[in-house]
Order: C-alpha cells, then structure tokens, then sequence
C-alpha cells in the first residue's frame, strides 16, 4: 500500500503523512501490529527530511495509532483503528471555542484572551509542564 | 595446438563471447527497441527526458560496441590456437586464464556502461520532475523482506567455506602477498561492495523519481537476489582455485576462468532479465500527469 505526498499543499507535511496512515488504519490498509517503515526508508522515499517524518510517528505514538518497539521499529497499534476517529486538532479547537466563548459572556475581551493564552503557554513552557 | 584439453577451453571460449557479447546484447537491444516503440516520447514524456534520437544513438553505439567485440574474441580466439606460444606465455604451458579474464573484463565493458548512464539517466529524470506529488510505500523494506535468510546464510557460509579451505589446503600459511591471502581480500572486498551496493539500494535515495513502489520492490529484490548469486559463484569459483592447488589442474585453469565469466554473466545479467520482464513494468508513471494527486491510499 502506498501513499502520497503532496509538497506543494498549504497542509504541513507532517499532518498529510498523519492524515494518510490514519486513512489506512481506518480502510483497514493497515492492521494492527503491521510493520511500518523506518523513519530513514520513509524519508528517503518521500524526499522529506527525517525530523518530519520522525514528528509524524511522535505524534501518532502519541495518539496511540502506532507504537515504537525499540530497535525493532515502528508498528501498528492494537488499538489504531479506534484512535484514528479521534481528531486531537478538532478536540483542541473545540475546547477552546468553548473558554473563548464562556470568557466573551463574562466581558474579557479578545486582547485580554490572548495575552493570558499567551502567559499561559509561556509559563508553562517554562516550567517544563505539558 | 589441438588437444582435448585446449579443445574444451576453445569451445568454452566460444561460448563466452557468444553470451557476453552477442547473446545478452542482443536481449537488451531488443527491450530498448520494445521500449521506444511501444512507450513513445509523444505518449510517456517522462521516460524520455532528453530527445528520442539520443536514446537511438546510444542503443547504436551499444550495438557496434558489442559486435566489435564479438569480433574481437574471434580475433583472440585465433591467436590463442595458431598464433600464441603457450610454453613460453605461461609458466605452466598451458592457455593462460588471463586471455578469457582479459577479454571478460572488455565484454563487460559496455554492459557497465550502459549501467552508469542508467544513473544518468535517473539524473535527468530527477531534474526535469516538476511533479509535486511524492509517493511510498507503506511497508517496511528489510533485507529480509526481498530476499530468504536461507539463501544470506548460505552465501555467508560459502564465503568462510571458501577462505578456510584455501588456509586449509595451504596448511593456513597466512603470508603477505601469498595466493590465499591474496584471495582472502579479493573475497571479501568483493563481497562487502556487494553487501554496499544491496544496502545502498534497500535503504538509499530513490533513484528514478516516477517508479512505483512495487516496481522499485521487485527491482531491489531482482538486484539482491542478483548479488547474493554472484556471491555464491564466487565463492564457488575461489573453492575450486584451492582444489586446483591440491590436484595440479593448471591445464584447466583457462577453461575454469571463461565458464566463470559466463556463470557470472548468466547470474547476473541473465537474471535480470529475466525477473524484470517489461510487461510487468508499469509504463503509466511515464505519462504526463501520472500520479499527481495528493492524498491517494493505493
């Protein structure tokens, strides 16, 4: 099964690489504890640099669609197909539309939301809490 | 001179230059020819990324080179039965190896030739791609996905078979410029080009920019497969080097060398030829447009 990468697109990357192995989890292309290609093949092959490709499997370990094995590389999740649905980007922005909008009720103003969101990254940032 | 011995090398010989250089060439010439007819410039632009005429050209030289050289063995072939003084050519007295190796490496020329300006030709594809679209496969691609780990763990074997029956045969005389230590190296710096071009090939750049995964799978596996053969026959080739030794069987040195030339060439080329058969190939990754959609699951 193959995949491709459009360089030109107004969409990153590494969302379009997120984007399609999801797809084919979801098509059932993939199946759980299928092989996947090392971070170097798929690179090479996509003409992308390592760190792009690396971000892309970060991100789907994250969301429980794949899974890193040590040394023996990159597989499929147990659990992919069900955490493919999940959209961590459409959760994120709904989550926020919502303070956005409970805050806006309350009388803050745009300015006042964005400089707090702003405080909050940074200290956070800072102090090293995710 | 004419005896059983000398005859079965001439006839040996003749096979060499047959395969090498007119039977292989000819194949090849022929899938040029398939390709250009049937895959036209006006039809597959992205196969062709500098004029036809230059392609033509090149299949031209390809042919005149090889038939030069047919004629070229012909020409050996007589000096080595009517003209040559073996007693004094050789040590031993008998056919020297380093006419039918000579003449191998001439026949092999044109081949490798014709290898390099593939690469150029790669090059060329790889520039004018003004495609945005970037494809892969989603499989993982390990040595052991192309080919049988039976078949690395034998070529392995027969590369230490080969090395510890030439010290054994010698007594394991482990001297500077010594046959089997000369062999020793020849071996295994052959044998680890080999294992460089494969993890060049299984794990490096894409090299033609429109190939299709399975396309580029099957050509790896075809290559690898290709390798691993050659490495066995050299192996093989080297053991009866060593048996040579213990059996005196210089008068078949000659003969040993051209049938090695054509086993290499048969397992190397002939292989080639005959896994990746065109029609397999997908010739739709040539014409303009082909694959340019972002966002397929194939």
């Amino acid at each position: 099964m193959q995949i491709t990468i459009d360089i030109d697109h107004p969409e990153p990357l590494f969302a379009q690489l997120i984007e399609q192995i999801k797809q084919a989890v979801q098509s059932g292309k993939l199946s759980p504890g299928d092989p996947l290609p090392s971070i170097r093949q798929l690179a090479k092959d996509l003409e992308m640099n390592n760190k792009t490709v690396a971000k892309a499997y970060h991100l789907l370990e994250r969301d429980s669609v794949v899974q890193t094995k040590g040394y023996r590389g990159t597989f499929v999740h147990a659990d992919a197909k069900a955490n493919s649905t999940i959209d961590l980007n459409a959760w994120v922005t709904n989550k926020l539309s919502e303070s956005i909008a409970e805050f806006r009720e309350s009388g803050v103003t745009d300015s006042e939301i964005r400089i707090a969101f702003g405080n909050v990254i940074n200290e956070r940032s800072t102090k090293g809490v995710r | 001179m004419l005896t059983s011995t000398n005859s079965l090398f001439y006839i040996a010989f003749l096979g060499q230059i047959f395969l090498l250089s007119y039977y292989f060439p000819k194949k090849i010439l022929g899938r040029m020819k398939y390709v250009m007819d049937t895959y036209p410039p006006s039809q597959y632009p992205r196969l062709y990324p500098k004029p036809i005429e230059y392609y033509r050209r090149g299949q031209l030289g390809f042919k005149y080179a090889t038939r030069f050289i047919v004629v070229l063995g012909f020409v050996i072939l007589y000096a080595i039965i009517f003209l040559v003084d073996h007693s004094t050519f050789a040590d031993d007295g008998y056919i020297s190896e380093a006419w039918p190796a000579a003449y191998g490496i001439i026949q092999f020329l044109p081949l490798m030739v014709l290898e390099f300006s593939e690469f150029g030709q790669y090059k060329m594809m790889r520039k004018a791609n003004v495609a945005t679209t970037r494809t892969a496969d989603l499989r993982r691609r390990g040595l052991f996905d192309v080919v049988s780990p039976v078949l690395v763990v034998l070529a392995v074997s027969l590369i230490v078979g080969a090395i510890l029956l030439d010290l054994y045969v010698h007594q394991f005389t482990i001297e500077w410029g010594h046959d089997t230590v000369e062999r020793a190296i020849t071996l295994t710096l052959t044998n680890s080009l080999l294992a460089g071009l494969g993890a060049w090939l299984l794990y490096g750049k894409k090299l033609n920019p429109h190939q299709g995964p399975g396309d580029r799978n099957k050509q790896i596996s075809t290559n690898l497969h290709s390798f691993l053969y050659v490495s066995m026959a050299m192996s093989v080739f080297f053991m009866t080097q060593a048996v040579d030794d213990i059996y005196n069987l210089d008068f078949l040195d000659a003969t040993l060398m051209t049938l090695y030339f054509q086993v290499i060439a048969f397992l190397s080329l002939g292989h080639g030829l005959r896994e990746q058969k065109l029609e397999d190939i997908d010739f739709e990754v040539y014409k303009d447009g082909a694959g340019d959609e972002k966002g397929q699951l194939a």
